[in-house]
């Protein structure tokens, strides 16, 4: 069969559009990560921290909901443990499990937003929000450079092991140096190569750019940003002194 | 098409003190014309290339004397993004040229930032797609495809593009044989359109017979022009002599070199297997492996054949892989490999962490070493990096860097050393010093395991040869 990508863009659609993404992960940054709100809130955000695990089981990320969910697992292990450990083991426990807790949610929001929304779509979304290309355009490459500075730190991190450098010997202090210099000079590299080959394929030009890229709201999108708005909602009432329930 | 007339540059601002790059270039390829610019690493093949696509002086800025002009208009004058209407570029490395993270994105960029209409972004995508006969690749993520792989969609990225001129910066650099032939293929597709192709390359054998016309250059200045029968002519002899690689596209698996003589020391490798994470089939299996002590290995395969991951697990640097290793009676175990073994990595920058050179020598030393600072002055000077000294490793350049990496490896007295693609991209010269140095240090008692595509380099330096995996291979 011959490839068609008029086919293959509609059957590579996301289940959401990027701009519900969007909001989701600053709903998520401002309710769960920030505390905003008081105990008026507290069911709404267990029902928030449950969205993103729900989301990467739609799009079939198994990995990632793995690992998301072992690591809220892990903080609030730690801080069932908690009251049991003596002394500064109690703080170690009390501190990781509040930072894994609060986190770990919003942390897999984002990455479900960057690993099922495509450079295209993304940059058509910004446009449809009418961002100027000054925003939008270092935006999308981080959605290219974060995977690339993985993979460098990774060969970084080897290179050490190979030539015998490692936390606890004797040289400890200078490893997070040692770690920073290769990995600077190469992402300078990179993303200066990265920027070179985009110029010459016209980015930044003043034309309006399409997109091949199929985006909009669907139903999912509707529910999900009313849900976004009573979030709000409830939170101003709450403000004002309502009492809900 | 495009035309140099008397073109000096040079890097930095005006009342900066850099030496030219360029020095007065006359350079006129015609509409359909097929140019190879070649020469030493340094020579100026890449600036002008630069010039040709905008990218001097409107990101790399610098000074230009001359004019520079493709289909008549003024390159220096004109906005880039026009430029990149008409010019496609294909560059070096594989992993830094994508905007994009999936395949058809990447393919549709080019088009989309010109804003060309949906439905025929996607009917050019559909019919280079077609031409290229790439449709496994594409819907795939670009970080899981191989090198071969990525250049290919560069290539085709270029194609959906439309430009009528295409400029290729050393792109078979980090290509096998058989992905080196296909990109010739594409390259021949682009020939029979019609386009105009500019490629800058030191491995020049893969498409010397489809040029028509040989540039070579020499510190910034046109040192020679060949063409017609004059390039035909040539032999390998007064290729070198000028400084360049053979015209001899050679297959590394044709050059007949046993694996393990009887006479030589084994060094026994016991059940290596490797699992990329969530790959269901292993990328390769070893039940045992007999390699040569003393003895410089080639280690030849695909793109993708897993050999850097086989020198990875070598190294003991990848846990999920727990083979042995059996030298000179000794087991080794993954931790005692990290002690056994030096690596040479393909971006030997990533595996240099100090200030100066002399300080990435003394780290390497073993703990307790007598007159520390004389023994590295030593190595250093063996190495021909003793007026580098004081350096900063991350200024020096590709050839000094692994020969500092090889330096250090000297300096831990690791017993085994393995170097990944230790020749891509270096010319003629840089090519036979790295094969006598490793010849140096063959006769100094290291056994050496070199992974490559350079039929040359196993020419010039390699007894022994092992086809990966070499389980198939193997009779």
């Amino acid at each position: 069969m011959t490839y068609s990508s008029e086919r293959s863009r509609e059957e590579r659609r996301g289940f959401l559009d990027p701009r519900t993404k969007l909001a989701l992960v600053l709903i998520l940054a401002l309710f769960v990560m920030g505390g905003l709100g008081g105990d008026q809130l507290k069911p709404i955000k267990t029902v928030l921290s449950a969205l993103p695990f729900l989301l990467l089981l739609i799009e079939r990320q198994w990995g990632r909901f793995a690992r998301g969910a072992a690591m809220l697992a892990a903080g609030y292990g730690l801080l069932f443990l908690m009251p049991f450990l003596p002394g500064v083991l109690n703080y170690i426990a009390l501190l990781c499990g509040g930072v894994l807790t609060r986190f770990v949610v919003t942390v897999v929001m984002g990455e479900y937003l960057i690993a099922t929304t495509s450079v295209s779509e993304f940059i058509s979304a910004m446009e449809r929000l009418h961002m100027p290309q000054a925003i939008t355009i270092p935006m999308s490459v981080m959605f290219r450079l974060f995977p690339t500075i993985g993979a460098e730190w990774r060969s970084i991190r080897r290179a050490m092991a190979m030539r015998g450098i490692s936390f606890g010997g004797a040289k400890a202090t200078q490893v997070l140096e040692y770690q920073l210099v290769p990995m600077m000079t190469s992402t300078v590299r990179i993303g200066e190569e990265l920027s070179a080959s985009a110029l010459t394929r016209g980015l930044g030009g003043p034309m309006r750019r399409t997109n091949i890229c199929r985006i909009g709201f669907r139903a999912q999108d509707c529910i999900l940003f009313a849900g976004c708005l009573f979030v709000i909602a409830v939170w101003i009432m709450e403000l004002c002194g309502v009492k809900l329930w | 098409m495009v035309e140099l007339r008397n073109v000096s540059f040079r890097y930095g601002s005006k009342g900066a003190d850099t030496v030219n790059s360029l020095s007065n270039v006359e350079l006129r390829v015609r509409r359909g014309e097929f140019v190879l610019l070649t020469g030493p690493s340094g020579c100026g093949k890449t600036t002008v290339l630069r010039l040709i696509n905008g990218l001097i002086p409107h990101f790399y800025p610098g000074v230009i004397e001359g004019s520079v002009t493709v289909g008549g208009k003024s390159v220096p004058e004109r906005e880039l993004y026009e430029t990149a209407m008409q010019v496609g570029s294909v560059f070096q490395n594989p992993r830094s040229q994508f905007y994009n993270v999936d395949t058809t994105g990447e393919l549709a960029f080019g088009c989309e930032n010109r804003g060309l209409p949906e439905d025929e972004i996607l009917e050019r995508i559909d019919g280079t797609v077609e031409r290229f006969g790439i449709e496994k690749l594409m819907d795939k993520n670009i970080f899981r495809l191989s090198d071969g792989e990525k250049q290919k969609i560069a290539c085709a990225s270029a194609d959906v593009g439309g430009a009528e001129i295409i400029l290729l910066d050393e792109p078979s650099a980090n290509l096998d044989h058989e992905t080196t032939l296909a990109l010739r293929e594409l390259i021949m597709l682009w020939r029979k359109q019609g386009k105009t192709i500019i490629a800058a390359e030191h491995r020049i054998a893969y498409l010397w017979d489809l040029i028509d016309r040989a540039v070579i250059m020499r510190e910034g200045r046109i040192a020679k022009e060949l063409g017609g029968t004059e390039k035909d002519s040539l032999t390998d002899g007064e290729l070198s002599a000028m400084g360049l690689r053979s015209i001899t596209q050679e297959a590394p698996d044709g050059i007949a070199l046993p694996s393990f003589k009887s006479e030589d020391t084994a060094i026994t490798l016991r059940d290596f297997t490797f699992f990329h994470p969530g790959a269901k089939r292993p990328t390769f299996s070893i039940p045992e492996l007999r390699l040569a002590a003393g003895e410089i290995t080639a280690i030849t395969g695909a793109n993708g054949a897993g050999k850097t991951s086989f020198l990875n697990c070598l190294c003991g640097l990848e846990k999920r892989c727990c083979g042995t290793l059996e030298y000179d009676g000794r087991h080794y175990g993954r931790r005692a490999r990290q002690k056994l073994c030096f690596m040479v990595m393909q971006d030997t920058g990533n595996q240099l962490f100090t200030e100066s050179v002399l300080e990435e020598v003394l780290i390497s030393l073993p703990k307790g070493t007598a007159n520390e600072k004389e023994r590295a002055a030593e190595l250093l000077k063996a190495l021909d990096l003793e007026g580098f000294s004081e350096r900063h490793p991350q200024s020096l350049s590709g050839g000094q860097k692994q020969r500092l990496a090889i330096a250090c490896a000297l300096a831990s007295g690791r017993k085994l050393l393995l170097l990944d693609e230790p020749t891509s991209g270096l010319d003629y010269a840089h090519m036979t010093e790295t094969a006598d140095l490793l010849k140096s240090l063959r006769a100094m008692g290291t056994t050496i395991l070199v992974v490559t595509h350079d039929g040359e380099l196993i020419r010039a330096c390699c007894g022994r040869k092992l086809c990966f995996p070499p389980d198939r291979a193997e009779p």
